[in-house]
């Protein structure tokens, strides 16, 4: 029980993360010229904050492991999934069938991120920002997207 | 002296225009807005405002940005009298006597001076930059490299300092962002490094992308997280002009609090909200009747409201002078004029002196501005903290999407977004703070570029960083700085800080 709880503690977890992206980075730096001091190349400074990256989040999970420490804070997943899928929704949506559908797409997926929302009001809201986003952005900044498909 | 005034008076040009006047109005309205909105931090702000600034000309972009800053200071303030809720964390110890004063029926009185001290505050602090920032630039001008490695280095440290927990993981976090920020061409080649081969990260992470991710979208999951409380003000506003007797009484305070916040606003690691408690702290020594502190003291809100906003203004040296931003929004506000292909730094004042003069010019006009946005028309503020929030989330998402998109018109940028909220809400959960990561990604690239060239014209000796003098004082007061932290009783008080 003891040993659980000890993993579940947030300096473990975040020690983790910073591993493995200095991990990630180090398999991409090693395809760059590292060179010396006195000739610098491109993979020279990327090199060393990865292997200190490394090295602070092997101490920090080492920490993890042998203190108790401050628990990982409850993940709720449906505001997270929903709110990033209208993101990805819109970016998808928005080169392809113009901005009105992917604003209302978005606003469609964003609705379920809460459970206070109510279909009239976000249905209203959606209409509404798709109709002031194409005059304020589009007619009066004018960025270069189509309001259409 | 006399150039000051001429340069001020040219600046005053140039801030005057109407459409600079409309910048730096919306910049104080949004920033009175998001100050009284609890859950909406400047951070958040601006990072979700940053691309919409993209259009406008740097100099009214700027305005507006920093409008938005020190306008959110004078907001916080608001429902943390009315309401005890601060809506900044600059804003926290105000509530403690400020929503004690509402509640005997002062709440006039409070508000009042809180945006008194607020304005006087604010108008010495920018003084201090116009006095200051010439002067210092000139001598950051002698700087070579190895000294502004030292810089950056100070400025990296003062980003441990303001982060709250571990400052083992506040660097770890640094040296995060400072590799982040090595993504994209190398300099000195022009090869793309760590781009995983697309094309689109060739000019590195889109900082737009980063921030709107890390602190916009990652916030607002947050905040769907809790249940959606209504607020109700129950304190009425009686005459918001305070008597010759309360005015007297918070002079004192209000001087102080201004002093405070000035040096703590230039000083890395400073910072408005640590310039407030500090104020607070002080008033509460220096009162003949500390006893009255925690039960509606006047001091209580004129000291720290003071401070908040002579430091949120003088935060400005060191950006404008060194280049070196001391917090995360002063951060935002490099990558701000970096987007609009300014170099932050100590060229600013010489090369750009329309944006420099022009900038103070504005905060005065702002400052102006906040008094009569804030005091007469607080029941319309009031009010808008009933805007139900799950309208306004919508609203919020809506508006980052396009935000993001418009940098670039690529669709990429959004999907770069959506990988740095999900980051952002694990670190958020980690309880990992994504301020010092920010510091790291805007530094990131100068660092690099310093030190590599310091060490080009040292062949290669280490030893260069400390055989300057100008080095090795930056050098030496990062450590101090580092060692202050990390020091068990210094330690504990920073907690009790950020606790209370």
């Amino acid at each position: 029980m003891k040993s659980l709880t000890q993993r579940g503690n947030s300096d473990f977890y975040t020690g983790l993360l910073l591993v493995v992206i200095a991990a990630i980075a180090l398999i991409y730096i090693r395809t760059l010229t590292i060179g010396t001091v006195l000739d610098m190349g491109p993979g020279y400074f990327p090199l060393g904050l990865a292997l200190i990256l490394m090295g602070m989040g092997l101490v920090i999970v080492v920490k993890g492991l042998t203190t108790a420490g401050v628990p990982v804070g409850t993940i709720h997943l449906r505001p997270l999934c929903f709110i990033l899928l209208s993101f990805a929704a819109f970016g998808l949506l928005v080169e392809r069938a113009g901005l009105i559908i992917a604003i209302l797409a978005q606003v469609g997926l964003a609705h379920f991120a809460s459970r206070e929302t109510t279909w009239l009001a976000s249905a209203i809201t959606g209409v509404l920002l798709s109709i002031a986003s194409s005059v304020v952005f589009v007619w009066l900044l004018k960025i270069p997207v189509n309001v259409l498909p | 002296m006399i150039d000051v005034f001429a340069a001020l008076g040219h600046g005053f040009s140039v801030a005057a225009t109407p459409l600079n006047l409309v910048f730096c109005l919306l910049g104080a309205v949004c920033g009175t807005l998001i100050g009284v909105l609890p859950g909406l931090g400047p951070v958040a702000t601006i990072s979700l405002l940053l691309p919409a600034t993209y259009a406008l000309d740097p100099i009214g972009a700027i305005i507006m940005l920093a409008g938005i800053y020190y306008g959110a200071q004078y907001g916080g303030s608001t429902t943390a009298i009315l309401v005890n809720i601060p809506g900044e964390s600059t804003s926290v110890v105000t509530a403690i006597d400020g929503y004690k004063m509402a509640q005997q029926g002062r709440a006039g009185e409070a508000l009042a001076i809180a945006a008194i001290g607020s304005f006087l505050a604010g108008c010495f602090g920018t003084v201090v930059i116009a006095l200051l920032g010439p002067p210092l630039a000139l001598m950051t001008q002698k700087f070579a490299s190895p000294d502004y490695f030292s810089l950056m280095i100070l400025g990296l440290v003062s980003a441990v300092v303001l982060a709250n927990g571990s400052p083992f993981r506040a660097v770890s976090m640094i040296f995060l962002g400072l590799l982040l920020g090595m993504v994209g061409m190398d300099i000195n080649t022009g090869e793309a490094r760590m781009t995983f081969g697309l094309i689109e990260l060739s000019d590195g992470i889109n900082f737009v992308a980063l921030v709107m991710g890390l602190f916009g979208v990652a916030e607002v999951i947050s905040n769907l997280e809790n249940k959606f409380t209504r607020i109700v003000n129950h304190s009425k506003i009686n005459s918001i002009w305070p008597s010759l007797k309360v005015l007297r009484g918070a002079w004192g305070a209000i001087t102080r609090g201004t002093l405070i916040g000035t040096l703590f606003g230039i000083l890395p690691g400073g910072g408005a909200t640590i310039a407030s408690f500090s104020s607070y702290a002080l008033e509460k020594r220096v009162s003949k009747t500390p006893e009255r502190f925690g039960n509606g003291a006047i001091e209580g809100v004129a000291g720290p409201e003071s401070a908040n906003n002579a430091a949120a203004q003088t935060s400005f040296v060191p950006l404008l002078t060194m280049g070196i931003p001391t917090s995360a929004t002063m951060a935002l506000l490099v990558g701000a004029l970096t987007l609009h292909g300014i170099a932050p730094g100590p060229t600013i004042i010489s090369r750009q002196p329309d944006l420099f003069w022009g900038l103070i010019a504005s905060m005065f006009i702002g400052n102006a501005m906040l008094v009569i946005i804030n005091l007469p028309l607080i029941g319309l503020w009031v009010r808008l903290l009933n805007v139900p929030y799950r309208i306004l989330y919508l609203v919020i998402a809506v508006v980052c999407a396009i935000g993001v998109y418009s940098v670039n018109n690529s669709s990429f940028d959004i999907y770069m977004t959506v990988g740095f909220t999900a980051l952002g809400y694990i670190l958020r959960k980690l309880d990992a703070e994504p301020a010092p990561l920010l510091m790291g990604f805007v530094l990131g690239p100068m660092v690099e570029e310093n030190f590599r060239r310091s060490l080009i014209t040292s062949h290669g000796d280490p030893m260069v960083f400390l055989q300057r003098p100008i080095s090795l004082v930056l050098l030496l007061l990062s450590a101090v700085l580092l060692i202050s932290i990390v020091m068990p009783s210094i330690s504990r008080r920073r907690q009790e800080v950020f606790q209370e």
